[in-house]
């Protein structure tokens, strides 16, 4: 097995199994590291907890909810706002964060009261909110608070309210992977199939594993409405509490993060027979196939094509100008779990970026399977890294950018290595094909800000230099291109707009009388 | 001839492991199922055969294989000079390899755990 070992963790001799770089010849049953373990006690891992990654990841996207957490106001406020998950009801979930607020003396003499108190304020609070999702914390967990009684207990009082409760405390798992899983198995095992929904097309999925970072939801959403899907419900983003209760009713699901929901959907198939069909909604190929094969599921290809080469035709001259100038760029592309193989090969391909090393924070072996299959010979893959792998990294790898969270962006930053935020992006959307030439222009203005030309001279060691004249992003980035390249006139730069989402929210589709008989509720 | 079938079924293994993601559902049981259902379909379209799709599943099976069909025409010239025997022989290797990599010799150790 070719394990990498980082001179920083000698000292965590465990750490070697969990990276690997792919070599000449190497495949899945030769290079792959180990993966969703506890992490090593003294490697400062940058992982979330499994109440994080119930609530914030998976819970919190949901619109239409209060979501309450059980525990101190520490664990909401860490878990609120940070992913930009937005939402078509003017951001009602992004806008507030609830806690019971348990101090010390709740953990002595118990804090059920104070749940179903502050259950009841928050409805009232909020009267024409009638769902929550309540949230077990480590604190509340550990003192064995029955909050599914006290759920049970406010809406006999309140039947007008419906409560979710989701048992993942922090401590349920080796990382925010143990929260995504929970929170599956408890939504399918508590809420799918408690409402029939009113069915209006022949053809309809659910749209699973996608959370409307900047509006991703809402582009591909407006793909399938303009195909004539009904889109049942969304698990989670921009999703609405109701709707996922009926979950059951679709013909298909449409799987996009496998990492964070491919358990309800086997779920799904095991118990309701709907078949899961995985997707790649980035790149112009990858989504290109997605929308084909659900076109071709329901027999309604053409439609799908349409979109396709209207989009295409559209973007792609935009796309290529941003090839031509990131071609041969070395990436880190060190996302949390499912974007490592949503991206590896179709940033190389579509954008000529070269992917030196994948990592992951919280994704299984599985991932890890999917990413090192598709990124090429020389990567370095690691699991659950630490900040001085990272960093080692980074000084052995010299990558012209990195695709990370924040708080290794930050830490990147700091050795002025540019950082794009995988998990909540920079300029957003990045599905669909506008958004991956938006994607590939926020790459492109990190890579070729003006600022490095200051930032990244170490004034410690180096002279500033007083005699270059100042170069603007477009005068760096064209400095080695061809005339032919730079004077063409099929290449052009990003021409869309800042917002392309609200004017998608008051869009009016296509009429596609359905053939067969559609059910009322 | 031996070395060619075995660059050719390479060259298949590279298309799916790159761009294909039915392969690596999480367990075991769902890849044998998947690898099962998608290859045997692929295998009767380039045959030009009969492919049942009326159950759901079944019907998601031809999804993806009929894209995966219509890649390998379009990708690798050498598939039309193929006549369906020479097709059958190069989809079982084909299969074989995808089992092997993904099921009987993989490292992941979650294909065997009894729940999703």
């Amino acid at each position: 097995m070719p394990y990498h070992k980082f001179k920083c963790s000698e000292c965590i001799p465990e750490r070697e199994k969990h990276a690997v770089v792919k070599g000449p010849g190497e495949d899945i049953t030769s290079a792959l590291p180990l993966g969703y373990l506890n992490t090593i006690p003294g490697s400062i891992s940058e992982r979330g907890c499994a109440y994080c990654g119930a609530k914030h990841v998976i819970g919190t996207p949901m619109k239409d909810v209060i979501h309450m957490s059980h525990g101190p106001v520490g664990c909401t406020y860490d878990t609120w706002q940070t992913k930009r998950y937005i939402s078509d009801n003017d951001n009602f979930q992004l806008k507030y964060t609830y806690a019971t607020d348990m101090k010390e003396k709740h953990i002595i003499f118990g804090a059920e009261k104070l749940l179903k108190q502050n259950i009841i304020e928050a409805f009232k609070a909020f009267p024409s909110i009638k769902r929550m999702t309540l949230y077990q914390t480590c604190a509340s967990a550990l003192i064995g608070d029955d909050i599914n009684a006290i759920a049970a207990e406010v809406m006999e009082e309140m039947p007008e309210v419906d409560i979710f409760v989701c048992n993942s405390p922090g401590f349920g798992g080796p990382s925010q992977s143990g929260g995504h899983h929970k929170i599956n198995i408890a939504w399918i095992n508590q809420k799918v199939g408690n409402v029939e929904p009113k069915i209006t097309s022949d053809y309809v999925i659910n749209y699973v594993g996608e959370y409307n970072i900047q509006g991703d939801q809402e582009v591909m959403v407006d793909y399938f409405k303009k195909m004539g899907i009904q889109v049942l419900s969304t698990f989670t983003g921009n999703g609405s509490y109701d709707d996922l209760r009926s979950m059951h009713r679709a013909h298909l699901n449409v799987l996009e993060c496998a990492r964070s929901a491919e358990y309800i959907c086997n779920e799904l198939k095991v118990r309701y027979g709907t078949p899961r069909l995985d997707i790649d909604g980035f790149g112009f190929e990858p989504m290109s196939a997605s929308l084909r094969k659900v076109g071709l599921f329901f027999g309604i290809e053409d439609r799908a094509q349409a979109i396709i080469d209207e989009e295409t035709a559209k973007w792609k001259p935009e796309l290529e100008w941003y090839k031509e100038r990131l071609k041969g760029k070395k990436v880190c592309l060190w996302p949390g779990g499912s974007k490592l193989w949503h991206w590896a090969h179709v940033i190389h391909d579509e954008m000529g970026l070269e992917v030196v090393s994948v990592y992951t924070k919280f994704g299984h072996q599985g991932d890890m399977e999917k990413g090192i299959s598709r990124c090429e010979e020389g990567t370095l893959a690691i699991d659950d890294p630490n900040e001085l792998e990272g960093l080692e990294a980074m000084e052995m790898l010299k990558p012209d950018i990195i695709f990370t969270g924040k708080r290794p962006g930050e830490v990147a930053k700091k050795i002025r290595v540019p950082y794009l935020n995988a998990h909540a992006y920079h300029n957003g959307p990045w599905k669909g094909y506008e958004g991956w030439v938006r994607f590939a222009r926020d790459i492109y203005n990190a890579i070729y800000s003006p600022i490095h030309q200051l930032s990244l001279v170490d004034i410690s060691k180096e002279e500033i230099p007083t005699e270059t004249k100042f170069l603007t992003q477009k005068m760096i980035s064209d400095m080695n291109l061809s005339e032919e390249v730079t004077s063409s006139k099929d290449l052009r730069e990003y021409t869309g707009k800042y917002d392309i989402i609200s004017e998608l929210r008051g869009k009016t589709y296509p009429d596609f009388p359905a053939q067969k008989k559609l059910s009322a509720v | 001839m031996e070395d060619m079938m075995k660059d050719r079924v390479e060259q298949l293994v590279d298309y799916i492991m790159k761009k294909c993601l039915w392969q690596f559902h999480s367990r075991s049981w769902d890849r044998e199922k998947q690898n099962e259902g998608i290859l045997t379909k692929t295998m009767q379209i380039l045959c030009e055969e009969p492919v049942k799709k009326e159950t759901p599943t079944d019907k998601c099976y031809w999804v993806d294989a009929v894209y995966l069909a219509d890649a390998f025409k379009s990708r690798y010239s050498w598939m039309a000079t193929l006549d369906k025997e020479e097709i059958k022989l190069l989809m079982q290797e084909l299969k074989d390899r995808i089992d092997y990599l993904t099921i009987k010799g993989s490292l992941n150790a979650e294909l065997t755990d009894p729940h999703y």
